[in-house]
């Protein structure tokens, strides 16, 4: 056709090679940015417990479902934690039905117990109504709104 | 290396492309290698250069692929424009500057996006009001069977683009306060977890609101668009996915009824299952479409290389041929992306679809990151919009589902489209600006105790 035809005929693969190169970058560089921020998030303060280990001794909750928790997220109970909407609180909910302050975990002489802080909407401990304080057993599911907590002692 | 930075780099290659790209329309067209594609590189790059500017200044954290992707889109869009007809290419760069404007206003004005929850219902009237917009008499007008345009004089405005943000930011934030009432009380029933009966509520007003644009607008695209980016909305609200399938479900014996009832839908129907029946009238577009990307191979004709008018005929227009010799009517808008097939094949089409998954993966990554529910379903809903969009203009000209005139994001010629997604770009990269400096914030933190 004429003299600028090889060019042209270059030009279209090479902006097919550059147009594949800068979409390998891109998609390289997300894939590591991905990796990097699956580190743990630290979203509460508290610090995520690495899987247990048989001679592992602090109890902690393990999130069963809701309140914009990660199913499985484990929280330490170690010098006790407040759970609720508030800020404030040790373990945050995004949960309607949860008080600013709703409960209190705390341990006394080796044993842990669960304490309903005058909450809005109650909570639940194994479906039972919390009146006040109650002691915590291996196993038992501390219910606010939508969210469920598994507690367990740890150890062996 | 620092987002920013990353982000400049990624700017490099983008404008290499549209400097190639232009270069190859100037020689099909001019038989001439001059510096002139190098001149519209070079502005192209300054455009983007400032943009940037205004992202280093304002939100230095947010995510450094979304907008170098987008520059991309647009430079595919203004290299396929100017190959059409550099008239259209010089308003579609005026738009292209206006949008950035705009960009750049949301981001500067804006600055926190979460007062939008506080007017939600003020703004989900207004995308009511501009979705009905086109079927007031009087400023209303018709494309291809549907209204989606109002008719200022000679300035034509599709509301549907904006007032698919208006609403993707009202159902966000409608949601990110219902959504636990959504939930309680479910049964399951065979494995599915079933919402009460009440709860259907909203889906039922939602699923009635995209029938009435399927049948008042004529649109089935635009229809498809809201209610498929409400159900994902409400998917990651709720996480129930029985929602979706009844969703669908739903939408689906709906559309089947209309295109079996209402003659317009009937006929898009028609040509989509079988465009060849009536190549020379209704499914003209669609055949055409088929032959032309057919024709374009693995590697393409090459840029500028696509027979787009019979030459012959034009400009008179002859009786013989529908659509005045148009090979390939409206190249510049619903077909735009049936001339990139044309001209760059398979591996160019399969690049644009990457992209937009790219652009895809990055919002909802931007959700993932999001520590509260308004900025998460906010993300999720503009990144589903923006997408779907994406699938349902390239599922119609490759008749995937029916042909419906929407525009290819950022690609297509069209001012409100444009601008209507620059507003959602700007958005996303503040909710990502957000979400990833608190990101760093606790990373530094952490290393701060732990280093």
């Amino acid at each position: 056709m004429n003299d600028l035809e090889p060019i042209a005929v270059a030009l279209k693969f090479g902006f097919l090679a550059v147009l594949y190169l800068f979409l390998l970058w891109v998609m390289r560089m997300a894939l590591r940015d991905l990796r990097a921020t699956a580190s743990p998030g630290l979203d509460t303060g508290y610090h995520e417990l690495p899987p247990p280990r048989a001679d592992s001794e602090d109890a902690f909750l393990e999130v069963l479902a809701g309140g914009g928790l990660t199913e499985g997220e484990r929280f330490d109970l170690f010098g006790g934690v407040s759970i609720g909407r508030s800020p404030d609180a040790d373990i945050r909910l995004d949960d309607k039905y949860a008080s600013g302050i709703h409960v209190r975990l705390f341990s006394r002489g080796g044993l842990h117990y669960v304490e309903d802080m005058n909450s809005t909407n109650g909570t639940l401990l194994n479906s039972e109504p919390l009146h006040g304080e109650a002691e915590l057993a291996h196993g038992d599911v501390v219910r606010i709104g939508d969210t469920e907590l598994r507690f367990d002692p740890g150890g062996s | 290396m620092s987002a920013r930075n990353r982000e400049l780099l990624a700017l490099i290659p983008v404008a290499l492309l549209v400097t190639a790209g232009f270069a190859a329309v100037l020689i099909v067209e001019s038989n001439q290698l001059g510096n002139l594609s190098v001149l519209y590189g070079v502005y192209f790059l300054a455009l983007c250069l400032i943009t940037h500017l205004v992202i280093r200044r304002r939100l230095p954290d947010a995510d450094p692929f979304l907008f170098p992707l987008v520059a991309l889109l647009a430079a595919f869009g203004m290299v396929m424009i100017y190959r059409i007809d550099d008239g259209l290419a010089r308003d579609q760069a005026n738009w292209f500057v206006l949008g950035l404007v705009l960009f750049a206003a949301t981001i500067v004005f804006l600055r926190d996006y979460e007062v939008l929850e506080r007017y939600r219902y003020v703004i989900a009237t207004v995308g009511i009001g501009l979705l009905l917009l086109p079927r007031l008499p009087g400023i209303g007008a018709q494309t291809n069977d549907a209204y989606l345009s109002i008719q200022f004089g000679s300035l034509s405005f599709q509301p549907t683009e904006l007032a698919k943000i208006c609403i993707i930011v009202f159902l966000a934030s409608y949601l990110r306060e219902k959504r636990e009432v959504l939930v309680v009380g479910a049964r399951r029933i065979a494995g599915i977890t079933f919402p009460p009966l009440k709860h259907l509520g909203p889906l039922l007003v939602v699923w009635g609101a995209s029938m009435v644009m399927l049948v008042f607008i004529r649109d089935l695209g635009s229809s498809l668009m809201f209610f498929a980016a409400f159900l994902a909305l409400l998917y990651v609200a709720t996480a129930r996915i029985s929602f979706v399938i009844i969703g669908m479900t739903m939408f689906v014996v709906g559309a089947w009824f209309f295109a079996n009832t209402v003659g317009h839908v009937q006929e898009r129907f028609d040509i989509w299952l079988d465009p060849f029946d009536k190549a020379d009238s209704a499914g003209y577009q669609i055949a055409q479409s088929m032959f032309a990307q057919a024709d374009g191979g693995l590697t393409g004709r090459g840029l500028g290389e696509a027979l787009l008018q019979l030459p012959a005929v034009s400009p008179a227009c002859a009786a013989d041929f529908p659509n005045c010799g148009a090979i390939l009517p409206a190249p510049h808008t619903d077909f735009i992306y049936a001339v990139i097939v044309n001209e760059l094949g398979l591996f160019g089409a399969a690049a644009v679809v990457m992209i937009y998954g790219m652009i895809a993966a990055r919002g909802f990554k931007t959700a993932i990151i999001a520590d509260d529910g308004f900025s998460k379903l906010l993300a999720t809903g503009l990144t589903t919009v923006l997408a779907l969009q994406a699938f349902v203009i390239i599922g119609g000209v490759t008749r995937v589902i029916p042909l419906t005139g929407v525009t290819l994001p950022f690609i297509s010629y069209g001012g409100s489209s444009i601008i209507a997604n620059f507003v959602i770009l700007a958005l996303l990269l503040m909710i990502s600006d957000k979400a990833r400096r608190r990101v760093r914030e606790q990373n530094e933190a952490y290393e701060a105790e732990y280093a």
